[in-house]
């Protein structure tokens, strides 16, 4: 806020006691006042006027300064009203009480859909849970009654499970609290898990597995990074060539992290997509010609790396094949082992 | 033979897991009643317990805690809650094992065999038999009337399953899918090799009956 535009707010009232003025000045000069008195007058009258505005300007520029300033170190700029004073002008006292309401309401807004979410997400959670039973069930019916019908069942039901697995751990990414365990995890353990869940699509496409170099531990939930790695090793082979795939799984250590990562012999992803792979809902050119993409997977893996602290990167040629890596940032607990 | 107790009330997996352990070879009770069920798991005295956490009447930490008090009975939780929390909150509790639903049957069957062994001792559940043929799953050893043969780990799983699954053919497929869940990652070159000396050793130790192959079918050991 400067003078200018302080004075320029003010132009009617000061508009009007300078009409005012002349019209007094013109009454006065009438009856043929001297001109020392009109000046005098003119002081008198002007005087208080200039005064009175430059201490409101003065007290308003103060307050709006300081708002200003809270405003720009907030990091949450919506809780500005919590924090400034009360202002001690009138027009500032309304608007502050005012401010104070919009926001109080806005809170209860906010309260409302954050709480419609955490329920939603509950139900999700119980619901998965619950689904879980009758998927036993039907796996412990099957393997009591092996056959060709079954094996097919069989091999359906995994991947519902999997569907339901990616549900639940997208409730899961929303959220602010943190449903996971960090704990030191052997990364051969955690492959190995990864490749047996896929087994059954390795054998019957022959798809070679490359695991040699894997080794080391890192830190993170288990559970977590089974999932993501599942995902990515369930896109290779989703999108891994007729004939001769292969998937490579190798572990590098570098001087500040470790890095896991998936290398397969696929087709490989277009320059052009490259970009928006870990974006929600984008299935890109392959997703079109093989119309097996939702565009959820690797969101989501992006996403629970990103609270997990982990890095994921994806690179491709078309033709030759995608390399996905993890990379677990190394701290002070690891370099210490 | 071991007994196994079964604390679950969903209805379909408490029959079905039921039919499943006592086809290989487990003593299996499984109390529909869950008001005393504390009690009864003790009075019973079972060689292992498999637990689930969602019950009515007391929830699976309740009993599994319980149960802590007076017995060491090794005990495996079963749940559909997955999450490392659960998991830690089973162990603390003196759970031995935690596998979630849906779980593989293989697996389960594998952790009860583990631990039961590591709890009771060798002698339980390891000899499988085919006719003559006396096959030790810990060592690894054939001995087929007084001859004797060692086999290798792959050879090891190629056999047991293919005895578990007696007159009936077993599909490429299905045998090194078997194997990867063992954490054994052959491929389909391995699998070959790995039959041939398997079935060179059987020969060995002057089995007659050997491993067939059924032309784009499988194997099958008569």
């Amino acid at each position: 806020m400067n003078i200018k535009d302080y004075l320029k707010d003010r132009t009617l009232f000061l508009l009007i006691h300078f009409m005012l003025f002349t019209i007094a000045w013109g009454i006065m000069l009438l009856i043929e006042m001297s001109a020392h008195i009109i000046i005098l007058i003119f002081c008198i009258w002007f005087l208080p006027v200039f005064s009175f505005i430059i201490t409101e300007f003065i007290k308003q520029k103060n307050f709006y300064n300081e708002v200003t300033n809270i405003m720009n170190d907030l990091d949450i700029k919506y809780l500005l009203s919590e924090i400034i004073k009360e202002p001690e002008f009138i027009e500032g006292k309304f608007l502050y009480d005012l401010l104070k309401q919009a926001n109080k309401d806005m809170h209860e807004h906010v309260k409302k859909y954050k709480d419609m979410e955490s329920e939603y997400r509950e139900y999700i959670e119980t619901w998965v849970h619950e689904i879980k039973t009758p998927i036993a069930s039907a796996r412990l019916i099957i393997d009591n009654n092996q056959d060709e019908v079954t094996k097919n069942i069989n091999y359906e039901i995994k991947k519902i499970e999997e569907y339901i697995e990616q549900v639940l751990y997208y409730s899961r990414s929303n959220n602010v609290s943190k449903d996971y365990i960090i704990k030191e995890i052997s990364l051969t353990t955690l492959v190995r898990n990864a490749i047996k869940r896929n087994s059954r699509d390795f054998i019957s496409r022959k798809i070679s597995i490359d695991m040699e170099a894997v080794e080391g531990t890192v830190y993170g939930d288990a559970k977590w990074l089974e999932f993501i790695l599942n995902q990515v090793i369930g896109n290779s082979i989703k999108y891994i060539r007729e004939k001769g795939g292969k998937i490579k799984v190798y572990a590098v250590k570098n001087e500040n992290n470790i890095a896991l990562t998936v290398e397969d012999n696929g087709i490989g992803i277009i320059d052009n997509d490259i970009n928006r792979v870990f974006e929600k809902g984008f299935t890109g050119e392959n997703g079109r010609k093989f119309g097996r993409s939702t565009g959820i997977g690797l969101y989501l893996c992006k996403k629970l790396s990103d609270q997990l602290g982990l890095g994921l990167n994806l690179t491709s040629k078309i033709g030759e094949g995608t390399k996905v890596s993890i990379i677990f940032p190394l701290g002070k607990v690891n370099l210490m082992s | 033979m071991s007994k196994i107790i079964i604390i679950e009330d969903a209805e379909t997996i408490r029959e079905e897991l039921r039919t499943f352990l006592t086809k290989y070879g487990y003593e299996v009770v499984a109390p529909t009643n869950f008001e005393h069920i504390i009690e009864y798991t003790l009075s019973e005295e079972p060689d292992l317990i498999l637990l689930d956490i969602n019950l009515p009447v007391f929830d699976g930490y309740y009993i599994c805690r319980e149960i802590r008090k007076s017995s060491d009975v090794p005990i495996i939780v079963v749940t559909s809650r997955d999450n490392e929390m659960d998991e830690l909150m089973s162990m603390n509790l003196g759970a031995d094992d935690f596998i979630t639903k849906p779980y593989n049957t293989q697996i389960l069957l594998a952790r009860i065999t583990s631990i039961l062994r590591r709890i009771q001792g060798v002698h339980i559940q390891d000899i499988i038999t085919y006719n003559d043929l006396k096959f030790n799953l810990s060592n690894g050893s054939i001995i087929y009337k007084g001859n004797s043969a060692e086999l290798t780990k792959n050879e090891i799983k190629i056999l047991s399953c293919l005895i578990k699954n007696k007159g009936k053919i077993v599909s490429r497929d299905d045998l090194m899918d078997f194997m990867w869940n063992s954490d054994i990652f052959v491929d389909d070159n391995n699998l070959s090799v790995n039959i041939t000396r398997l079935r060179k050793k059987l020969e060995e130790v002057g089995m007659k009956e050997s491993i067939e192959t059924r032309r784009g079918l499988g194997y099958i050991l008569p």
